[in-house]
């Protein structure tokens, strides 16, 4: 067990390399894809999700629901494909796989985030190839996730919309832009914010496809090859480090939380009451 | 009744509802077709291999093109629906009736087995479901009931959560107390008090998740792992092309729209359901052009639902 929290994972059977070097290696890459992809998201749930609740039953409403309901029945798979034949072969403007050209030499790791250290050794060809490797990955991961985040932003908006409290403040004399802002968007904000680690989590594991799909070096790929070559010592370091990136996610949105809404407060011991 | 017909009527005015059903039922009666005449439903025999036809593009006498192996891509997306339904149907069923069992358990006892079924609960829920099922499937080996065995391994949780959210809600109301006062028996209690009241709430949640559970099961069968390779399955199918992607395109793209279509049946579905059985939207809904309020020129119903 110290091992497991010191980071131990022995070696590697198949590389003779240590595990922990090589996740440490794969894994700033899935978080560049990631984290990139998870920003696209919030911005465009929200936004669908609220035009969507703010104009119940009309078809702007329709529109909004058919788009998130189709992007959430994509089959990661599809998005990808359907990205790498438009974009990289119909319409070549962006590569098909890969994290940076071949012919740039990769700035020194500092970080180990491809675009960060790009940006620490002021190589803007560098960062230039990398942006361009990474948007079509991280918006087919961004178009299959998005629709869990709509679907709460419009359900909870909803929810809030007739009640009574919102009426008072339109009596109170609010215009109706503050009103929408703090008192419905806000609450809003609130289930969405506690779904985002959710949607983290799916954005994770949603990478062992696409990362398999578009050659990202990433540690979605490394499982899918562990798994494939029943490379079990490797495999269970990383089904660790992707349930703690989970858990990680699952905290950081509890602080937002209790950030967002000042009814939920820390509880004597830390913990979200 | 009349409660049951207007609530069939919500589900069926909104056109994306009744688009789902359609998709649903559709699907299903062709899957349950090839399940039971076999391959004389479809135009080609979907297991039988023909070099000569290999790689063939979409054309009339065949509606979706052919595979590497000359096989006709319609008629294995035809005989893959009986799994690719089957499967996510059996893992739903099979973990809500785990979930309503054990949510069951811990909310109607409480006290310690309350606690120790949802820290167990717990545990399951913070794995990363794909990659669970996964390392799961890769240890059982390849196999249709292996796959499903790895689903249900993780899929249970949220079921029991929300039985038990449920269950706590119901067991406080008065009708509960007074049952127990006339000395009803326990399994009266639990099988006409409580099962009836959170049934509507597991049904809706069931409905939305058997599309996810075809998502991770064909993305399983894309990744080649716990589905055996050559088995009429979409996502199979899509994976089973990655090498010549950019020359016979139609291999992946009709397969994995076919899973997609598929999915969108099972989510318009349960999202009008869910919608229809929420009692603060409901009466907002637009009915034949009206808000469902007006229509019926009531205050808002107080559904059974929740």
């Amino acid at each position: 067990m110290r091992d497991l929290f010191t980071g131990n994972f022995g070696i590697d059977p198949l590389t003779g390399q240590t595990i922990l070097s090589e996740i440490l290696f794969y894994l700033p890459n899935t978080l560049e894809l990631v984290l990139f992809s998870f920003i696209i998201i919030i911005i465009v749930g929200v936004a669908i999700g609220y035009q969507a609740g703010m104009h119940f039953s009309t078809l702007r409403d329709s529109v909004a629901r058919i788009t998130y309901l189709v992007s959430w029945s994509t089959p990661m798979y599809l998005a990808a494909i359907v990205a790498i034949l438009l974009f990289a072969n119909y319409i070549p403007i962006f590569p098909s796989g890969g994290m940076y050209s071949l012919s740039i030499a990769p700035p020194p790791p500092v970080t180990g985030i491809f675009l960060i250290d790009a940006l620490i050794a002021l190589d803007m060809t560098a960062f230039v190839s990398g942006v361009q490797h990474l948007i079509l990955p991280a918006l087919a991961l961004a178009f299959v996730n998005f629709g869990l985040i709509s679907r709460a932003v419009r359900s909870s908006i909803l929810n809030v919309r007739w009640s009574t409290y919102v009426k008072t403040a339109r009596a109170k004399g609010l215009t109706e832009r503050e009103v929408r802002r703090k008192h419905i968007l806000r609450n809003a904000l609130v289930d969405a914010t506690s779904l985002s680690a959710v949607i983290f989590g799916w954005v994770l594991t949603s990478t062992l496809v696409v990362e398999e799909l578009f050659a990202w070096p990433g540690l979605g790929q490394f499982a899918y090859q562990a798994i494939f070559s029943n490379d079990y010592p490797v495999l269970i370091p990383i089904v660790v480090v992707f349930t703690f990136g989970v858990i990680v996610a699952n905290f950081v949105a509890d602080v937002a939380y209790s950030i967002l809404d000042p009814r939920i407060g820390m509880g004597a011991n830390g913990a979200v009451t | 009744m009349a409660q049951s017909l207007k609530f069939r009527q919500i589900v069926l005015s909104n056109r994306l509802t009744s688009l789902g059903l359609l998709v649903v039922i559709a699907s299903v009666s062709v899957g349950v077709a090839f399940a039971i005449f076999g391959a004389r439903v479809t135009p080609y025999d979907p297991f039988v291999l023909n070099l000569q036809e290999s790689n063939l593009p979409p054309s009339i006498s065949h509606l979706f093109g052919t595979d590497f192996q000359g096989r006709d891509v319609f008629s294995r997306v035809i005989a893959a629906l009986p799994i690719d339904l089957g499967l996510p149907i059996a893992i739903v069923l099979l973990s809500s009736v785990l979930g309503m069992f054990l949510g069951m358990t811990a909310g109607y006892m409480g006290g310690v087995v309350d606690e120790v079924i949802m820290r167990i609960t717990d545990l399951f829920l913070a794995f990363p479901t794909i990659i669970m099922v996964l390392a799961v499937a890769a240890t059982l080996g390849p196999g249709l009931v292996n796959a499903m065995f790895a689903f249900v391994f993780v899929w249970w949780p949220p079921y029991v959560r929300l039985v038990r959210g449920g269950v706590l809600e119901v067991a406080a109301e008065d009708f509960i107390s007074i049952s127990k006062a006339l000395n009803s028996s326990f399994s009266h209690i639990i099988l006409k008090g409580i099962l009836p009241n959170i049934m509507p709430s597991v049904l809706t949640y069931a409905t939305l998740d058997v599309g996810t559970a075809l998502l991770e099961v064909s993305i399983l069968g894309f990744l080649g792992i716990g589905i055996p390779p050559n088995t009429p399955e979409l996502g199979v199918m899509v994976g089973s092309i990655s090498y010549g992607l950019y020359t016979y395109p139609w291999q992946a793209l009709f397969p994995a729209f076919v899973t997609m279509l598929l999915v969108i049946g099972f989510s318009f579905l349960g999202e009008g359901v869910r919608e229809a059985s929420d009692v603060k939207v409901r009466p907002y809904i637009l009915f034949k052009g009206r808000t469902f309020k007006k229509a019926t020129k009531a205050a808002p119903q107080v559904a059974a639902a929740h």
